[in-house]
């Protein structure tokens, strides 16, 4: 799915929560993008010169309301945006992204057997490589992006950028570290388990013709 | 590519820990009120001398949001009306957006900001404010809640 078209969904499912009379916890968007770069609110350090080296990759490239800084999504990558109602919640920020650390680390050690550390700069890590990066949107308590964790996500896309914005430090897959091919779909079922874990909540599965 | 959508519901969270957390913030109050300072509910506040408006977040917003690394502020001369949207703070990979407490012109951001974001949760009331606008409608502020109710606030709104 575009990333345009994939953000217009998220505003509008934001917007119709935050005008909502109806009690409602929020949605919980899995996508897989074609090929993006995307940086957050921070630009002044990706110039259009940049911006059109990587576009001549073959991605696309997006300025983003977002936190954190440089980063790709492309196919192989499980896209989680959870457009949540913080108030149902919690309504602090810094426990939002924690939690969202928490589900990956948990992901990543009970269902792996990996050993997944998080350090003050966020994000999920394998030893010094990166596997699941975040950036997030809170509006009157609303939140949109979200993160990506690598499951068999061509990881050459990230050799052209500094991924958010750490020096030194790797990206790294599922499929990398376990050398066999670990898809999307192979990985859903359990990060869905540790979501609704993390954030005390049920999930239930909906067509999107029945939300738009 | 196939995107899927998934309802959250049911949600169960208690909220000991936050009770613990809050309770501190309202001892803190207690010990530093300021009574020209003014809140609103998203925890910005404004300080109001003649017709010029200081704007920050309040301790409560600083310790919600963690370090914060950027601050996005409106420019110079920016007209703003109460509530709008006007800039974001980042912390935590997260962009949360700040509103404007009142309506009027920006004629100052803090320009410490920019190298020292930090200084929002150091010095949220003092050198961490964020920007100050020329008040056009001065009968906003007393609208907005006081010291006291915004202590009360916190405590019910997120009870």
């Amino acid at each position: 799915m575009s990333y345009d078209s994939c953000l217009k969904l998220q505003n509008h499912l934001s917007e119709s929560l935050k005008t909502t009379t109806i009690d409602k916890c929020g949605y919980l968007l899995i996508v897989e993008h074609d090929p993006v770069y995307t940086v957050g609110i921070r630009q002044k350090d990706y110039n259009p010169l940049l911006e059109e080296n990587l576009i001549k990759l073959g991605a696309e490239f997006k300025r983003t309301n977002r936190g954190g800084l440089i980063t790709f999504h492309g196919p192989g990558q499980l896209i989680a945006y959870p457009i949540l109602n913080l108030k149902k919640f919690n309504p602090s920020i810094r426990w939002y992204v924690a939690n969202l650390e928490t589900t990956i680390k948990n992901l990543c050690n009970e269902t792996y057997g990996l050993t997944a550390t998080t350090t003050s700069d966020t994000g999920v890590w394998i030893d010094n490589h990166k596997i699941c990066a975040i950036g997030v949107r809170c509006s009157r308590y609303v939140t949109t992006h979200g993160l990506a964790l690598n499951c068999n996500t061509d990881l050459s896309w990230f050799k052209h950028i500094v991924p958010c914005g750490l020096h030194g430090k790797g990206v790294t897959s599922l499929s990398t570290i376990f050398e066999k091919n670990i898809s999307v779909n192979d990985v859903l079922p359990y990060f869905l388990q540790h979501f609704c874990k993390s954030f005390s909540c049920d999930i239930l599965n909906t067509e999107i013709d029945k939300i738009v | 590519m196939m995107i899927r959508i998934i309802k959250v519901t049911n949600c169960v969270w208690g909220n000991v820990n936050h009770a613990q957390r809050l309770s501190l913030n309202v001892l803190r109050f207690s010990t530093s009120a300021v009574k020209d300072r003014f809140y609103t509910d998203k925890h910005e506040w404004i300080d109001v001398k003649d017709n010029i408006g200081t704007i920050g977040i309040s301790d409560y917003a600083q310790d919600a949001l963690g370090d914060v690394v950027y601050a996005e502020l409106p420019a110079i001369g920016t007209e703003v009306k109460i509530k709008d949207e006007c800039g974001a703070l980042e912390s935590v990979k997260a962009a949360s957006e700040l509103y404007s407490p009142a309506s009027g012109k920006v004629i100052e951001i803090n320009s410490h900001l920019e190298t020292k974001p930090a200084l929002i949760n150091q010095s949220c009331y003092e050198n961490g404010w964020l920007f100050k606008l020329e008040l056009s409608s001065l009968e906003e502020i007393p609208n907005l809640m006081n010291e006291e109710q915004y202590a009360e606030f916190i405590k019910q709104d997120h009870s």
